[in-house]
Formats: C-alpha cells, structure tokens, sequence
C-alpha cells in the first residue's frame, strides 16, 4: 500500500471512494450499454433502452457477417495494422540500433532529424502525399496507408526503441564480439532478444492508433473493398441508420478484439499507450 | 601457447590520447597482471590487445605474428568481463557454446568442449540454468567457462573478481591460479586488488595515465621500484615518503637532510644528484620502527591505533608527513595521542631524485 | 619510419580499412530504410506543402506560381476569412474546455488514484478503456446515445423527471460543440490521468512523507508538493491537448458532419481544410492551392505556440535530484 494512503474513513476518503466509483460508472456504463443494445431488436432498443435484452439472440451479428462489408474491413484493418506494426518494429529497431550502439560522424545529426520528425503532422502535408501517393499508384491501396502510417509513426518508435536498446549493458556485445559473432548476429541473436517487452510497448504504442485511425483511409481509400474497419463503419453507419441492434453489433464487434486484448494486457497496453508522454 | 609483443601501442579517443605508446613483451605461459589506479588505461589496453578497440597507432604480435588488424574472433583469446556478460537469455550451456555454434563447430564437438570445461569448473550440474538463476561465484564461473571452450591461446581477464564479496574472492583466486597450471595458457589479469596482484603474477604491469611504469616480478617490484609512483602504488599500507635535500654532494659521496632536520650520507652513482636536490625517501610502514636504534629518527603523534594482537598498525602524524603508517609485526601498547618515536635503516629505505626516479645505493 | 608505414604497414592497413568500409555498409543498411521511409512519406510532403502554397492549381494540376496569393485568399477574401475566424474560435474554444473538463478531471482523478485505494486496478483500467477504442466508435456510440428521440441520454433525463432538459443535443448550435467536447472528454480523460499518476508515482516517497510529517494537510500537499514536481507531466499534457485541440477532426467529422453542423457551430480548422482542399458544398470545388496555404498556416500556428508554450511551461519544472 501506498504511503500516500495514510488515513482512512474519514469524509474526504469516502468522498474519494464515491467520486472515483461515479466516473467509473460513466465511463463503463456507454460501453456496456453499446454491448449489451447488440443483442436487442430495434423495438426492444425503444421500449426498454435500459434493460438487459429478453435473449441474448446474434441475429443483428449474423447480418453484419453475412450481409455488410464489415468482415472485409475487420481483414484489412488487421493486414494494414500488422504489416505497418510489422515493418515499423524491424526498420525502427535497426534505425535505433545504430544510434545506439555504434559511435560514428552524423550519429548525433541523424539523431535529431528522426526527432524532429516527432513534430510534423502529417496530416497537414495530406495534398502532397495525395498527389505523391497517386504518382506511385499507392492511392486506393492497402500498401499506400501502411507506407503513411510506417512513416508516421517510425520517429517516435526510433525514439523509443533508442531509449531501451540504450540500457543494455555494452559488456554483452563486446563479449559476442569476442565470440566472434558478427555485428547482424550480435544484433539478431543477442541485443534484440533482450528488448522483446519494449518491443511489445512500441508495438501497441503504434498499433492502437494505427487501428483506430480513420482520418488517412478517408481520403486515401475509396473502393468498398479495401476500406478499414474504423473507415467503413461509417459506411455501414450510412446503409443500416434505421436498424440501431445491427449499429450497436457493428460497433462492439469492431471494439471487442481491442477491448480484450487490453483487458488480458492492460499495464502493457497503458506503459504502450502513454509511452510517448512519459519521459 | 603464446608471447605477446606490444610495439609503441598508441590509443586515442577523439583526440585525447589515453595510451601512449606502450611497450610490452609477455612470455608464453606467463601470468601478467595491470595494475594502476582507476583511468589509467589497463582496460583500454586490454580491449586493444583483444580486438575491442582498435589501436591509434602501433604494433601487436602473437607469436611473433602481427595480428592488430584481425577482428577479435581471430585473435585467438578470450575474454572474462568484469560484469561476466552472460547472455541471460540462454541457458549456461548456450553461453558456453555460442563461440563454438558461430564458428560452426559440430555438435559432438560442441557438447565435448563444453562438457569438458563444465567439468573442470564443476558447473555440470548448472548447464540447463539460465544466468538469472545463479549465483555470483557460479556467473563468474561460467563466464570463465565460456573463455575456456573456445581453448584460447591468451585469455584476458577484467577485474573478473571485483564483484565477489571477500571469501569468494580469495577462493576462485585459487582456483584461477590452478586454473592456469592446468590450461598452460597465457594469462592477463586487470586488478586494483594488491593481493591480487602480488600473488597470481609472474609479472607485473604498473601504469599511470596511459604509460607502463615498470614491469617485472612481484618482489622485485616491491623491493625495487624505479620511481617513487611504483613506490608508492605497490605494498600495502603504502610507502611513506619524506621530503628533504642534497646539501653536500662529493664524487658519488652525498650527505642528505630531510625537512625535520634528520642528516644521513649515502653513497650512489656521482654525478646524478647535485646540492639543493630535493629528495623523497620512501621508507615501507614494516621498516619504520618504534624507539631510536635505527640511522634516522623521527616523532610523530599517534592520530590513531590499531591493535590486531599479532600486528600493531599505528597512524602517526608528524610535521614532516602527516600521515605516516607504521607496521608492527607484535602488539605495540601505544595510545591515540601519544607522541612517539620511530626510527628507520637506511639499507631498507629507498631514494628517489628530483625526478622521482630511484636512486641506487652503492656500497 | 615513414618508410615502414608504406611498406610493411599496407597490408595491414588494407585489411583495417576492409574492417571499416564493412562496419560502414553495415551502417547504412541499418540506417537507410528508415531515413529513406521517412523521408519520403513525411519529409517530402511537409516541403512541397509550402511549395504548393504558393502555386495556383486546378484539380490534380499544379498551375502559375502566385506567391502569397492563396495565402491573401484565404487570410483576406470575405468569403473565406469568415469560416476561418469562425473555425479557429472553436478550436480555441475546445483548447479551453478540454484543459478544465478533461485535463481537470484527469489532474483530480491521477491525485486520488496516487493514493492507491481499493479497486486501484480497476479503476486505471475502467478509466483508460475508452482510449483505446476509435474515435470512430466513440464518436457513432455517442451519436446513438444523444439521438433526441431514442438516445440513451435524453430517455435517461426523461426516465428521472427531467424531461425538460431533454433535447436534440447534437441539432442546437448552442449545444452541438458542448456535446461533442463532453464525449471527447470521456474518450480521453484516461490518457492524461495515467500520464499524471506516472509522475506522481515518481515523486520521491519521503518527500511527501516529511510533508506530512510537517503537519501539512492532504490538500497542501498537492498543491505545495505534487503540483510544483509533475511539472514536466503538466507540460506534455498541455502541448498535447493543445495540438489535439487545432488538429480536432474526427469526432467533429462524425458528430456534426464535414459542415460543422450545426450551422458552422462544430466548425474546426481541420475541417475547413478537408472542405478547401478536397472541396465541398460552401467551398465549392477542392483547391489544393488555398488548401496548402491554410495547412501551413496552421502548422505554423501550432507549431509557433506549442514551442512558446513548452519553453514557458519547462521554465517551470524543477530537477528532481
Ligand atoms: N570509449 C571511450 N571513449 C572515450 N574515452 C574513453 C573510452 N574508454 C576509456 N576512455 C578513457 O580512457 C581512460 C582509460 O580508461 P580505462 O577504462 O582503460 O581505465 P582503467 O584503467 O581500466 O580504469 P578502471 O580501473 O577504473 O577500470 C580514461 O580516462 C577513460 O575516461
Ligand atoms: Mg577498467
């Protein structure tokens, strides 16, 4: 227990213990709500908004399955999503291995401009990716959205990865060194196998907003087919606006994979998600 | 099986240099040990001598071959770091055999190295154990493990005991004197330790700020040492200097005061000291006795005692050296505060000139 | 000497300076795929942002170089500069109310979850579920609850008696942006708590200990203690919000459409700049030239204020020693 946590039982502990046990109601209680308005027909969605439904019937799943693209988004939102984790965790992790292993002229310039590509949004300069992307064939195309997001979020992920694979002792590598393994495999099978967990912190660090964004697909994508999940429930939000069951099915179904994971991962995913911001 | 040849071995680190063209010849089979006190260079020349660092300048040979241009690997030594630099990912039987997996030795061979080495540091029980799971003596030994597999030529150790608590310490300096019995390999060993130091070498290396002082055998380095700094460095406690002057010097006959008045000749090489030298003489806590038989006296208020029962140690402060140490070997009745007298021979005392250098007596 | 360094020493020096030339490669291999990406898709584009700029353009076709004409157009031209004051006002507004209701929150909840009472876990994970779902999740949910007929909101004000306070939140102008900064705020308050707790929970114990010991109350505490050294925490977070709040564009996107309904009150930045560039309704046909010019004039909004801002809010911070 905390030293913080001194007294307790008297009015302000109480007031504590209420104001606290509110918001996480109101925080909770929407998202149940969303789940639990899934399993309801519309007209139980009328008269009874706040009960829990009469059966937990799948009828409004079994549309979104069988009748909405929003299967075909959940797939590219995952191939987009891993590929951008993917390939950002293998060229970020190089990238932050040489700055931080290796002393050499333009170590520190090249440093800064990773850096400095912390501070540019992206999405003001989204005419002339438009124009760039169109150039390259990459608009209307899965692999345009992974190029932007790769991009986008490879400064921070340097940043972070520089930050751990600083840590390591540099004994271990002149000890491989010593046992003659060259500097990919001192890399390979020594350095990176030691900063696994903080792979897995950048990793969600990356993957939450990449999943979640909708803002690069909306202007990049147009086809039905290669739009994202968070992209084409706005879509599905247009086709089913009278079918409320089948909304709220859309949205918890485009929740849950992420909500259970957290669940299962939670101090990974909050060491992730504010890792930026944490110095 | 190998000599080692330093030629004017030079290092810099962006400009500063940090060795200075050291010279060193090592015998096969040979126990060296570095000493110096701390940034003076013997872990720098160490990874130099191993690869780690490449050199500014200079020469190194292995068996009169010149090898600074080959990556470590090839080099043909291995290394003991002083943090033991397990891989902690991989079992004891990985860290040892990873040398062995990356130069593609087979299998077989591999589990006989390793079986082999396990069994002379008595580790075979530990194989499957990742680092985490072990003691420090046991890192330690399995670090030592690693260097023997790959059955170096030199194996190169830095400061490989510092993180062992005392008793420890003393046992695997056994056991690496053994060690080096039974693998007739040579050896270097970086050490602050003077114990250490005196009684696993062949030879030493003293260094200071980047150059070697004096090399040779313990002994000799503690009863000759060419300059007040070797002096001062080996023995412990540490040599108490007095300061005093040349005030006649006669064909090799000199006649020396030092600052509290104390008078002595001696005789050594004509020529090498001139009136108004200043001197150091360095005289070892053991040969500074309490009472006046000796050629030179000297007080001293005892600032501090330390009664052991078999051995006295007594911290004298006196105008002419405010922290002299005296060693007796017996029990000595003196009190804190006491004013006392100490006296010294000048056949066990030793003279440094102007320039620190030693100055020999003669006849 | 020098003979011997051109003698025996080549060899030598050849097999170093293979040595090296690999380490080099070795290098750029590590190196190159990243700089080549983000240079690329991020640097490439951020400069021919400005270029464009100052370019006239018709559809996917750049046209003359105007200089600052695009800039006059949309800084000056009646027709423009009234939704560019308009927007802006509402980001400023939203900068604002997301610094007290959501950073506020968040600054009281971090103070009593720092005390670690039961339920601490659940409570951080409670707090920070709504972080990680999209905003596009959030955004249509909330749509959903504050529909005025059906929504969970109005039916749950008229369930409890206050039917009269029941109403089409999202179909005023002068609820619509309220509405759209509450549903913001509970999206995000769990990201500045967790960052804030983070920095409470690096204060050293004893320091609040010996305040404590000096007789000071909880509430002196946190304002003599633990405000003064989550500093740096304070500063993230307000540099954060503060380029979330001019770059707000998503849940406006949802909630009230690219229009900025209802009329032009959830209008933002971000918004006028989708409508000029890619062109809409009140805009008319997507122009990339206004449209460049008015992305580097945000950029260098934010980009000048949040630099003030992290120099004047790091002035602040004290070295924890
Ligand atoms: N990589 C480096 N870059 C710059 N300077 C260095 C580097 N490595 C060592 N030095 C400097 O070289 C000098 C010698 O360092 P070295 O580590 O060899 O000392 P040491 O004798 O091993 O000391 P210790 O007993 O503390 O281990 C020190 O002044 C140190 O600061
Ligand atoms: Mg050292």
């Amino acid at each position: 227990m905390s030293t913080l946590n001194k007294k307790s039982g008297d009015l302000g502990t109480w007031l504590m213990h209420i104001f606290l046990g509110v918001n996480a109601v109101i925080m909770l209680y929407p998202i149940i709500m969303m789940a639990l308005s899934s399993f309801k027909t519309n007209q139980e969605i009328f008269s009874s908004p706040f009960s829990l439904p009469k059966s937990f019937s799948f009828d409004n799943f079994a549309i979104i399955w069988s009748q909405t693209n929003v299967p075909r988004y959940f797939i590219n939102s995952t191939i987009v999503t891993g590929l951008s984790v993917l390939v950002l965790l293998v060229v970020g992790t190089m990238a932050a291995y040489a700055l931080s292993r290796y002393k050499f002229k333009g170590n520190i310039m090249i440093s800064l401009f990773f850096l400095s590509g912390l501070m540019l949004p992206l999405r003001l300069a989204i005419i002339p990716l438009f124009i760039q992307l169109k150039a390259l064939g990459l608009v209307d195309n899965l692999l345009g959205l992974i190029c932007i997001y790769t991009a986008m979020s490879l400064p921070a992920t340097v940043f972070i990865m520089t930050g751990f694979l600083r840590s390591l002792p540099s004994e271990l590598e002149d000890s491989a060194r010593m046992d003659g393994a060259s500097e990919f495999r001192i890399m390979v099978e020594i350095m990176v196998p030691l900063i696994t967990p903080a792979m897995v912190i950048a990793g969600i660090y990356n993957a939450v907003p990449i999943w979640n964004d909708f803002f690069f697909p909306l202007i990049f994508i147009q086809s039905p087919e290669w739009k994202t999940l968070a992209q084409g429930l706005t879509a599905f939000f247009g086709e089913y606006s009278i079918n409320y069951g089948v909304l709220y099915a859309g949205l918890t179904l485009a929740a849950l994979p992420i909500m259970l994971v957290f669940i299962v991962q939670s101090r990974r995913f909050i060491a992730g998600m504010t890792a930026g911001a944490i110095k | 099986m190998a000599t080692i040849e330093l030629r004017d071995v030079t290092k810099d680190f962006g400009g500063v240099q940090v060795i200075h063209g050291a010279n060193l010849s090592i015998e096969d089979n040979e126990f060296v040990v570095f000493v110096g006190p701390s940034g003076c260079g013997k872990s720098t020349l160490l990874r130099l001598l191993s690869g780690l660092e490449e050199l500014s300048a200079g020469e190194i040979y292995i068996d009169g071959e010149r090898i600074d241009h080959l990556p470590p690997a090839r080099r043909g030594l291995a290394m003991v770091f002083q943090s033991y630099a397990l891989y902690p990912h991989m079992t004891v039987y990985q860290n040892m055999s990873y040398a062995l997996k990356v130069a593609r030795k087979s299998k077989q061979e591999i589990e006989e190295k390793v079986r082999a080495a396990a069994e002379i540091l008595q580790l075979t029980e530990l194989l499957d154990r990742k680092p985490k799971a072990l003691s420090g003596g046991q890192r330690q030994r399995v670090a030592i493990g690693r260097a023997i597999v790959r059955d170096p030529s030199v194996f190169l150790f830095d400061e490989p005991l510092s993180n062992l608590d005392a008793k420890l310490r003393v046992q695997m300096r056994i056991e690496l004197t053994n060690l080096h019995k039974q693998l007739q390999s040579t050896m270097i060993y970086v050490t602050h330790d003077q114990v250490e130091a005196m009684t696993m070498a062949d030879k030493i290396v003293v260094m200071r700020s980047g150059h070697i002082e004096q090399v040779g055998a313990p002994l000799d380095l503690f009863n000759k040492p060419v300059n007040k700094f070797v002096a001062g460095f080996i023995g412990s406690p540490a040599m108490n200097f007095f300061k005093g002057q040349i005030i006649s010097a006669d064909e090799g006959t000199y006649e020396a005061q030092l600052d509290n008045g104390t008078q002595f000749k001696f005789k050594a090489q004509a020529g090498r000291l001139t009136v108004q030298d200043s001197i150091d003489l360095g005289v070892r806590p053991e040969d500074l006795q309490p009472g006046n038989t000796g050629a030179g006296t000297l007080m001293g208020k005892a600032t501090a005692v330390e009664r052991l029962g078999a051995q006295t140690y007594a911290y004298l402060s006196s105008p002419i050296n405010e922290n002299m140490i005296i060693h007796y070997a017996g029990d000595l009745d003196i009190q804190s505060g006491e004013e006392i007298e100490v006296s010294f021979n000048l056949d066990s005392c030793h003279l440094f000139g102007p320039d620190e250098q030693r100055i020999e007596f003669e006849g | 000497m020098a003979q011997r360094t051109a003698t025996i020493k080549t060899p030598f020096e050849n097999a170093l300076a293979r040595r090296r030339q690999l380490r080099k490669l070795w290098l750029v291999f590590l190196l190159f795929p990243a700089i080549a990406i983000l240079l690329t898709f991020v640097f490439l584009p951020m400069a021919s942002a400005i270029l464009y700029s100052v370019y006239e353009w018709d559809g996917l076709v750049r046209g003359e170089f105007i200089g600052l004409g695009n800039f006059q157009k949309v800084l000056l031209d009646p027709r423009n500069n009234q939704f560019l004051i308009n927007a802006f006002f509402n980001n400023v507004k939203v900068f604002i109310a997301l610094m007290l209701v959501q950073n506020g929150l968040a600054l009281i909840l971090a103070l009593f979850l720092a005390r670690e009472p039961k339920g601490y876990r659940f409570y951080q994970i409670a707090f920070f579920l709504p972080v990680i779902l999209s905003t596009v999740i959030i955004g249509f949910q909330w749509k959903l609850f504050l529909n005025p007929i059906f929504g969970l909101v109005n039916t749950l004000l008229r369930s409890v008696g206050l039917g009269d306070w029941a109403m089409p939140w999202l179909g005023l102008p002068e609820t619509a942006l309220g509405a759209m900064i509450l549903v913001n705020a509970w999206h995000w308050v769990g990201f500045p708590t967790l960052v804030f707790l983070a920095a409470i929970h690096r204060i050293p114990k004893d320091l609040i200990e010996a305040a404590r010991l000096d007789g000071a109350s909880e509430w002196m505490i946190a304002r003599d203690i633990i405000w003064p050294l989550m500093a740096p925490a304070v500063t993230i977070i307000v540099v954060l919000t503060f380029i979330g709040s001019f770059n707000w564009f998503e849940i406006p996107y949802i909630m009230g459409g690219l229009e900025g309904s209802p009329a032009y009150s959830t209008d933002m930045l971000g918004l006028l700049f989708y409508r000029t560039a890619f062109g809409s309704v009140s805009a008319g046909n997507s122009d990339f030239g206004t449209g460049s010019a008015l992305a580097v004039l945000i950029f260098i909004f934010i980009f000048t204020f949040s630099t003030i801002a992290t120099r004047y809010l790091t002035s602040r911070e004290v070295e924890l020693s």
